[in-house]
């Protein structure tokens, strides 16, 4: 289930991505990457002998200073997961994946609109859950109580 | 009394007397894209829902038609969105399933029992093998419950009637023995984190294996009824084709996915509770039309027939929860957690922090990602033949918006 992580390194080290965090949590296989690699990542990881051919899902998590993005890549072939996570900063603009895996596409715009980022070449980056004017959600700063309530609780 | 022609040409529709060459359209009048022929062909926006019968919930669609064929569609969503992610930052670990239940409202026991596995996940919990055995029960009659919603609505969708009808008798059957078993029909709050709620009642074994036993030849009658009618069959078949490279592309997960002919199953290949107890096939299409996942959800409600009958027979003793603090503080760290829900793989992913309510909440519906296929195989096809290929996928908004 989880892919040997001195395969990963290579093949990431082969695509130009030197010395790349590769680490066994309890969520799996987590392999960190800067916001700029992902893109080679994924098209190294696509074409290489994992074989991950899949974007099960993608998501962002407000970290209280920045914005960590989770990826998780499945393979039939070798019936292996991996992670990929890279960290953004508020208010960034992230590069769309939807070349590699038009399975991000919608997962994309919703992360950006929840928590606040700019997608940069994505065919359709209008919001996907909610209207305009409404603040990004999954940001911590948003509130659905007031911080009294939160306390009272 | 004013003549209407004079009208019109005042308003611009038509040119004045004598000034208009035939060759030409009327001034006044949009001049129309260059057709075949000379016929004037426009393309036309035509906007379905947010409130239509054969959306599945409330789902938008914005299709550009030329003629009858749809040249693209765009899926509109969030008229369901509740931020469901955002109230599981401010619950409790064992009030999610609450929230869940409302996420994919036609199967909860699948949402709740993915939110339970992750928190058991991260707090490395051990619960009793019957606990196990409930889950898988009651997640295959809430699959054949949420199944037949599918085949009864999706009949209605190609213009059949009859086989609503059925469906609900015998799904009405499955919901009163959920009702009975966890105290209500739809929102169950059943799967806890550590076990489950309550044990199966008294004489409800007796009242299982009677569906059961009956089950299977109504879904013969069933498929007979629907599958066997030439109309349908015309309708469905070679329609919404997904293949294989396009359902792994788009992340597409369940009898979708095993429709386009990719054998992956949760339940089987990453098999959780007490799946890896049971025997059952897993289905597979091969062209990926909607004639495929047609036939792949009939086999499925089989085989959760045979795992139904698999866990009564194989119902072991002991308690069925395991003790657990009141208030659940699990350590920090971040799980995956997913099972094989009615709509495919219901993942929960989930960060913790430490403290009493998740850090953050990830539901990975796996509507979404076919709502992404739609907007994809749509064009190409008959505006008639959209209700039908949305209907073919078993959507669910709730979810999608969550």
């Amino acid at each position: 289930m989880l892919p040997d992580a001195t395969v990963v390194k290579h093949i990431l080290a082969e695509a130009g991505l030197a010395d790349t965090d590769v680490q066994e949590t309890t969520l799996g296989l987590v392999c960190t990457v800067a916001p700029a690699e992902v893109a080679p990542a994924f098209a190294a990881l696509k074409d290489s002998e994992l074989d991950f051919v899949m974007l099960v899902d993608l998501m962002g998590t407000d970290t209280g200073e920045d914005i960590e993005l989770s990826y998780h890549l499945r393979s039939f072939t070798r019936d292996e997961e991996l992670h990929v996570k890279c960290t953004v900063a508020y208010d960034a603009e992230i590069a769309s994946v939807w070349n590699a895996y038009p399975s991000a596409l919608m997962p994309e715009r919703e992360t950006a609109e929840l928590l606040g980022l700019t997608l940069s070449g994505h065919p359709n980056p209008k919001r996907l859950l909610t209207v305009d004017g409404v603040e990004p959600l999954l940001r911590k700063s948003s509130l659905i109580r007031t911080l009294q309530e939160v306390r009272e609780r | 009394m004013t003549d209407a022609r004079d009208i019109a040409t005042e308003v611009g529709m038509l040119a004045p007397e004598g000034t208009h060459d035939p060759g030409l359209p009327p001034a006044g009048i949009r001049r129309a894209p260059e057709g075949v022929d000379g016929l004037t062909t426009e393309h036309l926006i035509i906007n379905m829902g947010p409130q239509h019968p054969s959306t599945h919930g409330v789902l938008r669609m914005i299709v550009e038609m030329d003629g009858e064929e749809i040249v693209s569609a765009e899926a509109s969503i969030g008229y369901l969105h509740r931020g469901i992610e955002k109230l599981a930052e401010h619950r409790r670990y064992n009030a999610l399933g609450t929230l869940m239940d409302r996420g994919d409202y036609v199967s909860g026991i699948h949402g709740e029992l993915a939110s339970a596995l992750a928190v058991e996940k991260l707090m490395e919990i051990e619960i009793p093998r019957k606990a196990d055995y409930l889950r898988v029960l009651l997640s295959e009659i809430n699959r054949i419950a949420s199944h037949l919603v599918w085949f009864g609505t999706f009949g209605l969708d190609t213009g059949a009637m009859g086989q609503f009808l059925y469906a609900m008798r015998d799904r009405e059957f499955l919901v009163d023995i959920l009702e009975s078993i966890t105290g209500s029909r739809m929102m169950f709050n059943y799967v806890r984190p550590g076990g489950v709620l309550a044990d199966l009642p008294v004489g409800m074994d007796a009242q299982i294996r009677e569906f059961s036993d009956g089950f299977d030849a109504y879904l013969q009658e069933h498929h007979e009824l629907l599958g066997g009618n030439e109309i349908f069959q015309h309708r469905v078949k070679g329609i919404g084709t997904i293949d294989r490279d396009s359902a792994l592309a788009f992340g597409l997960s369940g009898a979708n996915l095993r429709g386009s002919g990719v054998a992956f199953d949760v339940r089987r290949d990453r098999a959780y509770s007490a799946y890896d107890d049971m025997e059952f096939d897993v289905p597979v299409g091969s062209t990926g039309d909607a004639w495929d996942r047609y036939m792949v959800r009939m086999e499925e409600m089989r085989q959760s027939n045979r795992m139904i009958r698999q866990c009564l027979d194989g119902m072991p003793e002991g308690g069925f929860t395991a003790k657990v603090p009141k208030v659940l503080r699990p350590p920090a760290g971040e799980v995956y957690a997913a099972v094989e829900s009615s709509r495919g793989e219901t993942g929960i992913h989930l960060v913790s922090q430490g403290g009493d309510t998740p850090y953050r909440f990830h539901y990975k519906a796996p509507s979404l990602a076919v709502l992404q296929a739609l907007e994809e195989i749509l064009p190409g096809h008959l505006l008639a033949d959209v209700v039908m290929i949305i209907g073919s996928t078993d959507i669910m908004l709730g979810e999608i918006d969550r």
